[in-house]
């Protein structure tokens, strides 16, 4: 039994790294209608600063700082220079442009820092807590409530703020939104600069356990991708539980089911992608899009 | 002093230009419609004047060289363009749709009250506040893309084929509505329109273009009396 | 190539000409240069095929597949099966074939009804999920040390070297390949890709259904990409779970596009850039690879959207634009950001 908690708890650690990269996905695709598959390269990148702070000796926490400004910063002129030219083109050109981006964030990650994974200190201590008989990991809780914050705080900005309303409304329809005076262009870049700033959390969160690299979140990104779509590609909260989900999902038939064992988990999100896109193409929270004509 | 005046205004879209060098004003207060075929640059001179378009030629805003600014920025400055085909935003509700009107605006007092005036001039909306605005009828679509306009307090309001694929019923509710927010509010209008009739109802000038150039302009009334105008826009 | 230098002859009759020197060339080549640079070209005619595989199915029919590198994982899986077992070459090719080809159409049955991104997503699947299968079936794969043959050594009654007996194998299979795909792509099959990409309720109009047309697509870029896979196999004589990798897919679809899609000749230009770059940049600093990689990419996306194999013409383009706006300095468009011209209830064109 309390082998069986500590996987879940360990798998909604896991998931959570998972469901932040997702909320960045989402977020993207809310405010320009794409699918941004450098979101990973972008946060190893952000992380890599973070390492580059602390090498110099500052502190992890100023380091983790550091990395979400410079995550924004770098979104929002990523955005202005290069991907705002594909928006509203052609999503597949679209879909090309962002590998693009994956391809040259990861290689100027790799052309500074090398290909070598490295040790990156952990913002929680390496501690476990005995709850109850059951032992879990201070990281693991504290890398879930970090991730419950930001997306209480992101829920917040996109319902309750009118700076969330109108990226919502950009999101919809760019043309449209300028004609209320909306600043779309500034709103556009502050998508992007936000999801960026959201994938730094990530990789800093998850760099201890992974080592860093520049490919660290390779495979994290593709199970985020996972995530947002199985939690249809428009809800915050759809994206962070379908992360948990996955999380735990995985972490259990790893450790239960013989047949998957470790090395093969990464099937059992995509099985379960697929089933929810055959049989409920917006996702699990997704909402169905209504076109009237 | 005229609140807009259009000088040798050029428009193109790529390669074939659409306006051949159009001028035009409107006084404060003023309402004008702007008549003529399809194709004729109705639709084009109001992108030229909210900035959607490429353009050549001064447009004066209250004394001010508008033209160049994109159309963020003259809906900062009081021009609030209705485009043709609605303008709503599909996956935001009704209220929100309004509120994104509202933002450059930050007398929120005065933006509640503002949003229960649209929802008096269009009773409609008012028990699809929460809806989406995809989910809206082509009439509600139409009622709510002018009070989203309306609801960035604007000096003048560009509307642009209003009763575009609407039933003759629901165009006519549409236009009594925006009469109304003229009577009551002074707003100041340039309608586009096909059916010359609603127009008129609404408005005091009229332009009339042809493939890109004002042919006739004048009062409505002095309008009406000309046979060319009553045949070729009023059916006889 | 011989497709991108045709292009640059306007003259018909010099096409049939001019593809008679490549060919010849292409003969010609492997008995005067060193075994290095046939293995290099080899190579490059490996890739071709499998771009012009992935080409078939992004390029041609719209639809975008990250997922290309499983099927020439899988050729060269069952190649290198065939081989130990001392199964016939023709059956052997021919399964390298059909079976990528079943799978991927399993895969499009599946998922030919999503669009654009989830589509991408269920593609990827294949060599994320592809990669950790493969080192699972140890017995046929070799699992992560991978599969090395011994293969395709030059029969005794011919006099030539291992590379240039393998230069004209993978060259002629290539070939024919190339030569039945272009058929295709330009006849019926193709328009009906065309259309699909275009404007999907256009095609349901014309009684084309857009899930047959994509099926379609997938199973022939997957087919294409298990016969590259055997040419894979062929050249390289070992294959590991790194050939089906997801990287290696991106690696595609960046030569893809950079070569131009839609295009047979920007396969090849494809793969020749797939080869090369790795190359040159290993001369310079291997650990800059990717990053050369990435703004090459995106500088084609935005100075040449249509690949390499546009470069002529948008040549031809620029100069003739300078040429009237020289003469008529007035009428300049300018560029195009600023402000996004409206349309009606959509987003910006």
């Amino acid at each position: 039994m309390s082998y069986f908690v500590q996987l879940v708890v360990d798998g909604l650690a896991t998931g959570s790294i998972y469901g932040a990269l997702a909320l960045a996905i989402v977020l993207v695709n809310r405010s320009t209608g794409m699918i941004n598959f450098s979101q990973g390269a972008l946060a190893v990148l952000s992380t890599f600063v973070a390492y580059a702070v602390v090498q110099a000796g500052g502190p992890l926490l100023l380091g983790l700082v550091v990395a979400v400004a410079f995550g924004v910063v770098l979104g929002a002129v990523l955005e202005r220079l290069v991907v705002r030219r594909f928006e509203g083109g052609d999503p597949n050109t679209a879909v090309v442009a962002t590998i693009g981006l994956l391809v040259l964030v990861s290689g100027i990650a790799g052309a500074i820092w090398s290909y070598d994974p490295r040790a990156f200190p952990s913002l929680f201590p390496n501690e476990t807590l005995a709850l109850g008989g059951v032992f879990v990991s201070v990281r693991s809780l504290g890398t879930t409530a970090v991730l419950v914050a930001v997306m209480v705080a992101l829920q917040l900005l996109f319902r309750a703020t009118k700076l969330g309303l109108a990226m919502r409304a950009v999101a919809d329809n760019p043309g449209s939104s300028a004609l209320s005076g909306l600043p779309v262009s500034r709103l556009l870049m502050l998508g992007w600069g936000i999801a960026a700033g959201l994938g730094a959390v990530a990789g800093v969160l998850v760099a201890p356990q992974l080592f860093i690299s520049p490919t660290m979140l390779d495979f994290t990104l593709v199970y985020a991708l996972a995530a947002a779509i199985l939690g249809g590609l428009d809800s915050p909260l759809g994206a962070v539980v379908a992360g948990w989900f996955i999380g735990v999902v995985e972490n259990l038939a790893g450790a239960y089911v013989d047949v998957i064992g470790n090395d093969l988990k990464i099937a059992v999100p995509f099985a379960a992608m697929i089933v929810v896109l055959v049989l409920r193409p917006q996702g699990l929270f997704g909402r169905r899009t209504v076109v009237r004509v | 002093m005229s609140l807009l005046e259009l000088q040798d205004v050029t428009a193109s879209y790529g390669q074939g230009s659409v306006l051949h060098g159009i001028s035009l004003s409107l006084a404060e207060h003023g309402a004008t419609g702007i008549l003529g075929a399809n194709g004729a640059g109705k639709t084009t001179t109001l992108r030229a004047i909210s900035g959607t378009v490429r353009t050549t030629g001064r447009i004066l805003f209250d004394g001010r060289d508008i033209s160049g600014l994109g159309p963020d920025r003259t809906a900062r400055l009081g021009i609030a363009h209705v485009p043709e085909g609605r303008g709503t935003l599909p996956q935001l509700s009704v209220r929100e749709n309004l509120l994104v009107g509202a933002y450059q605006r930050r007398d929120r007092k005065q933006i509640a009250t503002d949003v229960d005036y649209c929802l008096d001039l269009f009773p409609q909306l008012q028990q699809r506040i929460a809806s989406h605005a995809a989910a809206l009828s082509g009439g509600e679509q139409q009622m709510l893309a002018v009070a989203r306009a309306f609801m960035a307090k604007p000096r003048l309001m560009l509307l642009d084929e209003a009763s575009l694929g609407l039933a003759p019923s629901t165009a006519r509710h549409v236009y009594e509505a925006v009469r109304r927010l003229r009577r009551e509010t002074g707003l100041s209008m340039l309608v586009v329109e096909q059916n010359a009739v609603l127009a008129f109802s609404v408005v005091e000038h009229v332009t009339v273009l042809e493939t890109g150039r004002v042919t006739v302009e004048g009062r409505t009334d002095e309008l009406m009396g000309m046979d060319s105008v009553r045949r070729a826009y009023l059916g006889g | 190539m011989a497709g991108a230098l045709v292009r640059l002859r306007a003259a018909r009759w010099s096409r049939p000409a001019l593809a008679l020197v490549v060919a010849v060339l292409l003969v010609l080549l492997p008995l005067v240069s060193s075994p290095y640079v046939n293995y290099q070209v080899t190579t490059m005619a490996v890739f071709a095929v499998a771009l012009l595989g992935l080409n078939v199915v992004m390029g041609y029919a719209g639809q975008v597949s990250l997922g290309q590198s499983a099927f020439i994982g899988i050729g060269a899986y069952v190649a290198g099966y065939g081989t130990t077992h001392g199964w016939p070459l023709l059956l052997t090719f021919l399964l390298c074939c059909l079976l990528p080809g079943v799978v991927g159409m399993l895969v499009a049955l599946a998922a030919a009804r999503l669009r654009g991104l989830a589509l991408a997503m269920v593609t990827i699947a294949l060599p994320i999920v592809g990669t950790p299968v493969a080192k699972r079936l140890s017995d046929v794969t070799g699992g992560s040390q991978g599969l090395t043959v011994s293969w395709l050594d030059p029969p005794s009654w011919v006099a030539l070297a291992d590379d240039q007996w393998r230069y004209y194998v993978v060259v002629a299979i290539a070939a024919v390949v190339f030569l039945l795909t272009r058929n295709l792509v330009r006849g019926r099959v193709g328009r009906s890709f065309a259309i699909v990409r275009d404007n999907e309720a256009v095609a349901l109009s014309m009684g084309i259904s857009p899930y047959r047309t994509k099926v379609l697509a997938f199973t022939l870029a997957s087919t294409i990409g298990g016969a590259s896979g055997f040419l894979y196999l062929a050249v390289v004589q070992y294959t590991s779970p790194e050939t089906l990798s997801f990287g290696t897919s991106i690696n595609l679809v960046v030569a893809m596009v950079i070569g131009g899609s839609g295009s047979i000749a920007g396969a090849v230009l494809g793969a020749v850039y797939y080869v090369l770059v790795p190359v040159l940049a290993g001369q310079l600093d291997a650990s800059r690879t990717a990053l050369l990689s990435g703004a090459f990419l995106l500088l084609v996306l935005f100075v040449l959207p249509g690949g390499l194999v546009s470069l002529p013409r948008r040549v031809q383009q620029l100069l003739t634009r300078r040429r009237r706006r020289s003469a008529t300095p007035s009428d300049d468009p300018g560029d195009r950001t600023g402000t996004p011209v409206l349309t009606s209830d959509g987003r910006t064109p």
